[in-house]
């Protein structure tokens, strides 16, 4: 017997060992900021490796679970661009708690948790990694235990959580039973062949699940007490990585079954992926407008962005895929960038409410502008990455290129500018508080090194992105020609 | 040098914005040499641009073209070009900006963050005129949005958070609606020609022959984003609004170039690409553009604002411009064009009017006014001035515009054998000329009022007579000379209206 090549999981191999290196490191140094330094170390290390992979174009299947292709690659990339994003707001903001080795091997856990599902060309596969993820999440919120709304937000989590798990196994159950396989592709063979009752009801299961994990309307409802609760690195985790998780997880389940079966179940199901975009960004951007607290704002806000992406799995064209996966990238910079300063506002004990962001932009000049940036490039405003981003996924509901115009979604595309327009509003009076309004203090705030690198890494990002999208793009075509075959 | 041209009128202002911004603390003051000199470099540099435009070569000049995304189904390019049209919007852009530079040379409030917030206002009014591709022309048309955001917010009126958020939810979505309607242009551009990649270029999109049924809704699309900037009745309820909070250059700036960026649209897409959908919507441009008209001027009657009075007036006389481009002839839409250059050198003579009596007396209420003839000599003779270009006096350079407006719209009438219409285009006219002779009667002429301590109410300064004598120059210049901007836009309309008038 031949041993499979393990380096085609190197990256994931890397981050795992970290994992499970850091606890025991913190049991024998005691020393709290060499625990967080080693984890960055790891994923930094992983992600140079990767982007060696990348250069090489390295292709493979290992032990037919896990693919690599562009479109793995891709997405591993943006998981540990995550992670260290999270990282570095990390540092600094569990400085005061105890058990950090705890806290960084879980977050290092829910990270490769994540790349296992980037991977995953199996339903097991993805199973695995999309619980190795939850576990390690419903701790990390849990993770300051005596502050009574973080054990509220943890306990909230874990049932719905549990109850998300049930109902996706239940569903990969019931389509295992219909098409004799766990392998992604011959489940998209098989389900052109044999639309059946089961099979519907298995994917209604499986959307159910994993729409928890996405916060799609009507599964959304734990989001945003978890985010305000939980500390704000491992909501800034929860909104840009676990979310991004299940969207990958639904992408390979439906999108690889869609494009490859022509099927009636196929026109169905793209039916209800599109009205469930539509009530899910509206309800996101409509509650949003009423709130008072900067997380629970960024939570709905997030909620809003996953009614955009879901507009991929209704619209199920190749160049929604790259929309999609765009949009994806582009949201990791953004919506990440706006929760690390609301991590670093939390940490300077500024506070999470939006009136304690009056007179922001004289006390922290800098801190101030980024949030600016990142809030209108959500809002989707050129020449930001965010306007870039929603132009390809928006315009995909309109057309293909090279392909007849179909029509068929131009509704959805009509809700979903709408929405943008709504969303516009609640991102504006965050600006108004910070640049209008006059603060209590004029004390100048001075921002640990930490939050501003990861700040810059995402400033940058969102900049070079929406001037030069390029090579971004690319990417992502390259990926989704991978993902759809 | 010609070849980087546009580029450099484009990015000087930015440039500028940004070391603007950098002139804080005890550097505070040299924030407005800063803006001074940065628009006074694209100035010069579009006067270069008009000197050398070859006025008998149709199409796009200075072009600069190069490739900025390009995947396998994207295609998008870095490109700007200028026509007669797009010239002169250019020339009043860079004429306007500095002159509100000047004229708002004594701000206090921050003004490093001001210039740089008006420099970075040009540079996106500036793309949205030379822009030759749908995505830059989107992205620039945003661009200029933001600024004006912040300029009504932090220089604004009472009730400024109102007026800006109002203002930037109104075009924001009207621009999300165009953008709709662009992304319809552009795949059914591909999908016809059989690109494989989308392009967004202006001329490669003006070829395409279009189905009727397409034309027409994709008008409607394009239209709605276009109308709402102008704005036309019902879509203007943010003028109003942003025009009475916003501070005096916000103001010169809004009603003096954006407002433009509506009516330039709908020239340079709406009639260049969808000749038959405008042929569809004739009518209903028409019937828009007389209500604006005479909502406009019937609204401005009512005002006791001065300045809300003058906001009004700007929805009247773009829907002049309208109903000059709706007769779809040549003479209409060049007057459409020339009404717009007009009504931004006079309206901007009107706002720095408006802005300076509520500066120096502390009010601009009209009842409460009176007399101030007789305090600010100066001061009168700009606004009577102003208030006479704008009611259309005959040798100024509004004149020039309505006349000719209102002679294509006779013809228009004459061959639909409904010549009677023109009745309401002379009545608007007519109320034009009474609200202003009322507005002045009120607040510069009669007895000095006894309702606001007016003892101590200086004349205008330096700074702001400058400014206002160049406009009141340039209003008599190319009043009693109108070719001199007539001869840019009349190829230019001619072309389209040849196009138009086959279908």
């Amino acid at each position: 017997m031949t041993l499979p090549d393990f380096t085609l999981i190197a990256p994931q191999l890397i981050v795992l060992l970290a994992a499970l290196l850091v606890p025991g490191l913190h049991f024998l140094t005691r020393n709290d900021k060499l625990v967080g330094m080693v984890s960055i170390a790891a994923v930094v290390a992983a992600g140079l490796y990767l982007g060696w992979m990348i250069l090489e174009g390295v292709e493979g299947s290992f032990l037919g679970v896990y693919a690599v292709d562009a479109f793995s690659l891709l997405l591993t990339g943006l998981f540990l661009m995550v992670a260290l994003l999270v990282l570095l707001a990390s540092l600094h903001s569990v400085e005061r708690d105890r058990h950090h080795g705890e806290y960084y091997a879980l977050l290092l856990a829910a990270t490769a948790g994540m790349m296992f599902v980037a991977c995953a060309q199996d339903l097991i596969g993805i199973f695995v990694g999309v619980e190795l993820t939850s576990i390690s999440s419903y701790a990390l919120v849990a993770f300051r235990k005596n502050d009574p709304r973080a054990a509220e937000a943890a306990v909230k989590y874990l049932v719905i959580g549990g109850l998300s798990t049930a109902l996706t196994l239940y569903g990969f159950s019931l389509l295992y039973g219909v098409t004799q396989t766990t392998n992604l592709a011959e489940i998209a063979l098989a389900i052109g062949a044999a639309p059946s009752v089961a099979l519907y009801v298995s994917m209604a299961l499986i959307i159910a699940g994993l729409g928890f994990k996405i916060t799609t309307v009507p599964f959304h409802m734990w989001a945003p007490d978890v985010y305000e609760g939980a500390t704000a690195p491992v909501a800034t985790f929860l909104a840009i990585g676990s979310k991004k998780m299940g969207f990958v997880a639904l992408f390979k389940i439906f999108l690889v079954g869609f494009i490859a079966a022509q099927a009636t179940v196929v026109s169905d199901m793209q039916y209800l992926f599109a009205i469930l975009a539509a009530i899910t960004m509206t309800v996101g951007n409509v509650v949003a407008l009423s709130q008072t607290n900067m997380k629970r704002l960024l939570a709905y806000s997030s909620i809003a962005q996953a009614g955009y992406l879901m507009m991929v799995l209704a619209i199920a064209t190749e160049y929604a895929v790259i929309g999609g996966l765009f949009h994806m990238i582009t949201h990791v910079f953004m919506k990440g960038g706006a929760f690390i300063i609301v991590a670093a506002l939390c940490y300077l004990s500024i506070g999470d409410k939006l009136s304690d962001y009056k007179g922001l932009a004289k006390r922290a000049p800098v801190l101030a502008f980024s949030m600016l940036i990142f809030l209108f490039a959500l809002a989707g405003v050129p020449p930001l990455a965010g306007f870039v981003s929603k132009f390809v996924l928006f315009s995909s509901a309109v057309g293909s290129p090279g392909a007849e115009m179909a029509g068929q979604w131009i509704w959805l595309v009509f809700i979903a500018v709408i929405n943008s327009a709504i969303s516009l509003y609640y991102y504006a009076r965050v600006v108004k508080f910070m640049y209008v309004d006059e603060g209590e203090s004029d004390e100048r705030i001075k921002v640990p090194m930490s939050f501003m690198a990861a700040i810059v890494i995402c400033l940058v990002a969102v900049f070079a992105i929406g001037l030069y999208p390029e090579p971004v793009i690319k990417l992502c075509e390259a990926a989704a020609a991978a993902l759809l075959g | 040098m010609t070849d980087y041209l546009l580029s450099m009128i484009l990015f000087t202002p930015l440039v500028g914005a940004v070391i603007a911004l950098f002139m804080a603390g005890d550097k505070l003051k040299y924030a407005r040499w800063v803006a001074l000199v940065f628009s006074a470099i694209p100035l010069g540099l579009s006067l270069l641009l008009v000197a050398t435009f070859d006025n008998n070569i149709l199409g796009y000049q200075f072009l600069e073209q190069y490739t900025w995304i390009e995947t396998s189904l994207l295609h998008m390019q870095y490109m700007l070009g200028v026509d007669g049209l797009s010239l002169i919007m250019v020339l009043l852009t860079t004429i306007l900006v500095f002159l509100v530079v000047l004229f708002s040379w004594e701000e206090k409030e921050r003004p490093n963050f001001f210039f740089a917030l008006i420099l970075g206002m040009q540079t996106g009014l500036l793309g949205v005129f030379m822009a030759i591709d749908y995505f830059m022309f989107f992205i620039f048309w945003e661009v200029a949005l933001i600024p004006m955001y912040f300029l009504i917010n932090l220089w604004g009126g009472p009730r400024r958070h109102y007026a800006a958020i109002k203002f930037f939810i109104y075009t924001h979505v009207a621009s999300l609606v165009m953008l709709i309607g662009i992304f319809a242009l552009a795949f059914q551009a591909a999908s016809i020609e059989g690109w494989s990649q989308l392009s967004f270029a202006f001329t490669d999109i003006s070829g395409v022959a279009f189905s009727s049924g397409f034309q027409v809704l994709v008008f409607g699309l394009l239209f709605f984003g276009f109308a709402v900037k102008m704005p036309v009745v019902p879509f203007h309820t943010w003028l109003p609004d942003a025009h009475v909070e916003a501070p005096t250059a916000g103001s010169v700036l809004l009603a003096g170039v954006m407002l433009k960026m509506g009516s330039y649209g709908i020239i340079r897409i709406c009639l260049d690409v969808l000749p038959e959908g405008a042929v569809a919507w004739q009518i209903p441009m028409i019937i828009i553009a007389l209500v604006a008209i005479v909502y406009g001027a019937l609204a401005c009657i009512a005002q006791r604002d001065l300045k809300k009075m003058v906001a009004f007036s700007s929805i009247s006389h773009m829907g002049m411009v309208l109903l000059g481009i709706a007769t779809l002839s040549d003479i209409g839409i060049a007057a459409g064009a020339f009404q717009m250059f007009a009504h931004g050198l006079i309206t901007a003579v009107l706002f720095m009017v408006c802005g300076i009596v509520g500066h120096n007396v502390g009010t601009r209420q009209i009842p409460l006014l009176g007399g101030l003839a007789e305090k600010m000599p100066n001061y009168a003779a700009f606004m009577m001035f102003g208030f006479m270009a704008s009611l259309g006096l005959p040798g100024l350079v509004g004149f020039v515009a309505e006349f000719n407006i209102l002679a294509a719209f006779y013809n228009w009438g004459l061959a639909e054998g409904v010549a009677w219409v023109i009745v309401i285009g002379l009545a608007s006219l007519l109320l034009t000329a009474g609200y202003y002779l009322w507005a002045m009667q009120r607040s510069i002429f009669g007895p000095v009022t006894d309702k606001v301590d007016v003892s101590k109410v200086h004349d205008v300064s330096v700074y702001e007579g400058v400014s206002l004598a160049v406009l009141c120059g340039l209003i008599a210049l190319f009043g009693i000379f109108p070719a001199l901007a007539w001869d840019f836009v009349f190829p230019v309309a001619s072309g389209l209206a040849a196009v138009l008038g086959v279908i």
